[in-house]
């Protein structure tokens, strides 16, 4: 049931998101993605949209949106940005793409899109396909917020300012360290490819685990799920998307399909359960889907339909 | 084993999802959703009931309301649908029948109770009364939220403003603003599931006076 709790959540969250007024491509693509994982999503998605608009109290759902708010808005709005753009002025000098009222500025990357981000402390924030990441660099904190998907982290040395990286409810810090974050259905998984992090979870704080290079660990905010030291072989396997790579060793065929999915508008589709559980091993360019599919046929002695656009189709 | 179709494939992935792709997806789905909300929503705790007649367990019951509305989902359009409520059980009715089948042990009594669906899909007004989501009720809904996520609600779900109006006049980011809706939608979720145990009750004190016909 716990799996269906995250899962509802997900929703939940798509529909807040679909609920602003910003929907772009990268929301769509990763809400693709997420909808490709299993047809039920997109009847739940639908059902919680349902039920958000089913709220609306009766007289109050016509023609909203052209109320003007009331005048209140507009001195609070002004106050504000006052006081902001002080900060900015420091700030944005640094950061490319910053936004003018000095917040934190947030980055986005699409489906197949990896993206290297240098930070004005000079670190630098690589970000993997589908993922969301918002940076708020201040006098005494470098706090980055990892709404989704996976991001790897080289983190310049500053003491007086910790660097500490947000993912729902879990926290990882680091003083001068290389670390990677990726949120999954099952947690939070933390790989540290340098130096020393500490992870814990904001919502029980008795949670806590300290890491070095090489070891991994899956945590959600109350419990670890999984723990791993002196892999940095495997660590290394799992960040090879840095280099536009897919490093498979005897993962089942089920998670290379999931793992290009993340990457691929075109989706991989196992259509026999046997199937899936094969296991595999080999290097693979992350946006070759297709290329991917030839070897498995070759080696598996599968069947591949890649006649359709969308999707390739192991059967 | 690597390939280098790389640059061909970036191209292709550019393609991927337009702007102006994402913007007709979300209306298309936006259109839906409204439909739902008007048609089924109000009802869909009978329709559950109604499938809880098969003794299915209520996870079950759930799968089978998700493939339902993956089913509204996947329509172009909702339009040509005349009797929403009547299409909603059919549809749920086949994706039941279809997984009884699966299971093989389908209970007589089950089978009989799906024929009678005809007889669910037409509400007792009580029925109706306790389904149906009054005003009183989204308002104590939105009353019981925490303080910060109640604000953001009220101001999107009754004053009507957008999630950017919020954040302006609360001094919050849209992040911010988007998070607390989030924190709303779920609570809202929840609401309805104790709707339909509330319906719960009403139904089986109906049934014990007439269905036995």
């Amino acid at each position: 049931m716990r799996g269906d709790d995250l899962v509802r959540d997900r929703a939940a969250h798509f529909v807040a998101r679909m609920d602003a007024d910003d929907w772009a491509a990268a929301d769509e693509a990763a809400l693709q993605t997420w909808l490709a994982e299993d047809p039920l999503r997109e009847g739940l998605l639908l059902q919680i949209q349902a039920q958000w608009l089913a709220l609306s109290p009766p007289a109050s759902n016509v023609a909203q949106s052209d109320t003007e708010p009331p005048a209140v808005y507009e001195p609070s709005k002004i106050a504000r940005r006052g006081i902001l753009v002080s900060i900015a002025a420091t700030a944005a000098a640094i950061v490319a793409g910053v936004r003018l009222n000095g917040g934190p500025s947030e980055y986005t990357t699409r489906v197949g899109e990896i993206r290297r981000l240098p930070l004005p402390d000079g670190s630098v924030v690589t970000i993997n396909s589908g993922s969301n990441v918002t940076v708020a660099m201040a006098e005494r904190t470098r706090a980055i917020e990892l709404a989704e998907g996976e991001a790897w982290f080289e983190v310049a040395k500053d003491a007086r300012r910790p660097f500490v990286v947000a993912a729902g409810d879990v926290r990882v810090r680091a003083v001068g360290t290389a670390f990677s974050v990726r949120r999954r259905e099952s947690g939070v998984e933390v790989q540290v490819t340098e130096g020393v992090v500490e992870t814990w979870s904001d919502y029980d704080h008795t949670l806590r685990v300290r890491l070095s290079a090489g070891d991994r660990v899956t945590l959600t905010a109350r419990a670890v799920v999984d723990y791993e030291t002196g892999a940095s072989t495997a660590v290394d396997r799992s960040l090879a998307w840095r280099s536009g790579m897919i490093d498979l060793n005897g993962r089942s065929l089920a998670d290379a399909a999931a793992e290009f999915n993340r990457y691929n508008a075109r989706q991989i589709i196992i259509a026999d359960p046997e199937i899936a559980r094969e296991e595999l091993s080999g290097l693979f360019n992350i946006n070759d889907p297709e290329g991917f599919a030839r070897t498995v046929e070759a080696s598996l002695g599968v069947k591949v339909d890649s006649s359709a656009s969308g999707l390739i189709r192991i059967e | 084993m690597s390939l280098s179709y790389r640059d061909e494939t970036n191209a292709r992935i550019q393609e991927g999802t337009t702007p102006g792709e994402a913007a007709t997806q979300l209306a298309q789905r936006r259109r839906t959703a409204t439909w739902v909300a008007r048609e089924i929503v109000p009802h869909e705790a009978r329709i559950r009931r109604w499938l809880a007649r098969s003794r299915l367990p209520s996870e079950d019951i759930d799968e089978v309301m998700q493939e339902a509305y993956f089913r509204l989902a996947k329509l172009p359009s909702v339009d040509h649908i005349d009797q929403p409520l009547a299409y909603m059980f059919a549809a749920a009715r086949n994706i039941l029948i279809r997984r009884l089948k699966r299971e093989r042990v389908v209970a007589f009594s089950a089978l009989s109770e799906i024929e009678n669906w005809h007889d669910a899909a037409a509400p007792t007004p009580e029925e109706q009364a306790a389904t149906r989501m009054s005003y009183e009720r989204v308002m104590a809904i939105i009353a019981a939220l925490p303080e910060r996520c109640r604000r953001v609600v009220e101001l999107r779900k009754i004053e009507g403003w957008s999630q950017k109006e919020i954040a302006a006049h609360l001094g919050m980011t849209e992040k911010a603003v988007e998070k607390q809706v989030w924190t709303g939608v779920r609570a809202i979720r929840e609401a309805w599931g104790a709707v339909e145990a509330q319906g719960e009750a009403v139904m089986s004190r109906d049934r014990s006076e007439g269905v036995s016909r």
